[in-house]
């Protein structure tokens, strides 16, 4: 077990910052702060799931069939958290309903899988995805905070700009995603080069 | 060719495991997942027909009649009050918005007074359209008389109008359509 495949996942390869995993998810859904800490966190639980899962059956699942049995392990477990949700805590589920089968076409899990809980032990594993998640959860949530910043004057709701502000709508429409997340980009690219120097 | 053998149970073996998981979280979830899907629908409905305390579901035939005459209204229920007499009509209608269709959801009480409106499930543009969900747009349609059409106004809305979102007057008008269609079929329904 080693604390580091916890905290690489953080920042150093962040899936979204570093690894530029899950765009498609990452662009639709962060719409607002909540919807990313949602999807976020949603995400992180099938990771964790599906690396353990993925961890423990490495030796007995032959190399040739290992992709379309790491989809039908990580489509299992989006199935049963959808139907879990859906079931006992339905408000939550409306927030997410949409994002949830989603989960299953993020390839940030499948890479996972592949790169790291098809090599390791389950506890590593379980740590990687834990990190991984939460990466994804903290870069969807900054995403989600500054469109909905500038595309609707508030952040979780609560209103910064005061109702004088005009929203700049084109942030939470789909081009916003991409301006957002290449100034993001370029923010965190900058901070990281000068680390190196 | 023993090696594909020995590949293809191995993956049987899992999509058996996966599939019997889902089998039983389907089994032990399924009962909770219909009673809150039934408690959400419950819980749209009261809220566009207070004075109702049940809904029953405008029998087969004439549900068939009414959304084939009054497209884009897809569904009727009844209302009834505690001592089961009508007091209106809720009609779940599906018109075309500016990102498809738009569940819209009236309630029309047998005074003929649109009593409320509550948009549903929807693709529209965040911001604009989607702001129909706002108590500022849906509580205009209480109250209106259901004796005429509803109008779309962009600004100083008569009696009959209700006043568009601004820079989303293809939503505001497409939820209209779908409370007229609903007033014509309450309209048919009144006069059967």
């Amino acid at each position: 077990m080693n604390i580091k495949n916890l905290t690489n996942g953080l920042f150093k390869e962040n899936p979204i910052f570093v690894q530029l995993l899950g765009m498609c998810p990452t662009l639709a859904v962060t719409t607002s702060a909540m919807n990313g800490v949602g999807m976020g966190l949603a995400t992180t639980s099938v990771l964790v799931c599906s690396n353990m899962a993925i961890s423990l059956l490495r030796k007995v699942i032959p190399a040739k069939v290992r992709i379309p049995a790491f989809i039908v392990v990580i489509a299992t477990f989006v199935s049963i958290v959808g139907m879990v949700m859906e079931g006992f805590v339905p408000a939550l589920f409306n927030a997410l309903g949409l994002f949830i089968p989603l989960i299953v076409v993020n390839c940030i899990i499948l890479a996972r899988a592949e790169s790291f809980a098809s090599k390791n032990s389950i506890m590593d594993s379980m740590l990687d995805g834990l990190g991984m998640g939460l990466g994804f959860t903290i870069a969807l949530t900054i995403l989600g905070s500054v469109r909905e910043l500038f595309g609707n004057g508030s952040i979780f709701g609560v209103s910064i700009f005061g109702a004088a502000y005009k929203p700049a709508l084109i942030m939470i429409l789909p081009p916003g995603a991409f301006l957002a997340l290449g100034i993001l980009l370029a923010i965190y690219n900058q901070a990281q080069m000068k680390k190196a120097r | 060719m023993k090696d594909i053998f020995k590949t293809g149970i191995i993956l049987f073996i899992i999509c058996a495991v996966a599939a019997f998981a889902l089998a039983m979280t389907n089994e032990g979830t399924k009962d909770q997942i219909a009673l809150q899907r039934q408690l959400a629908n419950d819980a749209a409905k009261a809220a566009v027909l207070p004075s109702a305390s049940s809904f029953e579901d405008l029998d087969e035939a004439q549900n068939a009649e009414v959304s084939e005459k009054f497209a884009p209204v897809a569904e009727g229920y009844i209302g009834y009050d505690a001592d089961h007499n009508i007091v209106g009509y809720v009609f779940k209608s599906l018109p075309t918005g500016f990102g498809g269709a738009v569940e819209v959801v009236t309630g029309i009480d047998v005074e003929g007074t649109v009593t409320g409106m509550r948009m549903g499930n929807h693709q529209e543009t965040p911001g604009l359209g989607a702001r129909a969900k706002e108590p500022l747009f849906y509580e205009q349609y209480n109250g209106m008389s259901a004796s005429d059409h509803i109008g779309v106004a962009k600004s100083n809305p008569t009696e009959t109008d209700i006043q568009a979102i601004t820079g989303a007057t293809i939503s505001s008008a497409a939820i209209t359509s779908g409370v007229n269609a609903s007033i014509d079929a309450y309209h048919f329904i009144m006069g059967n």
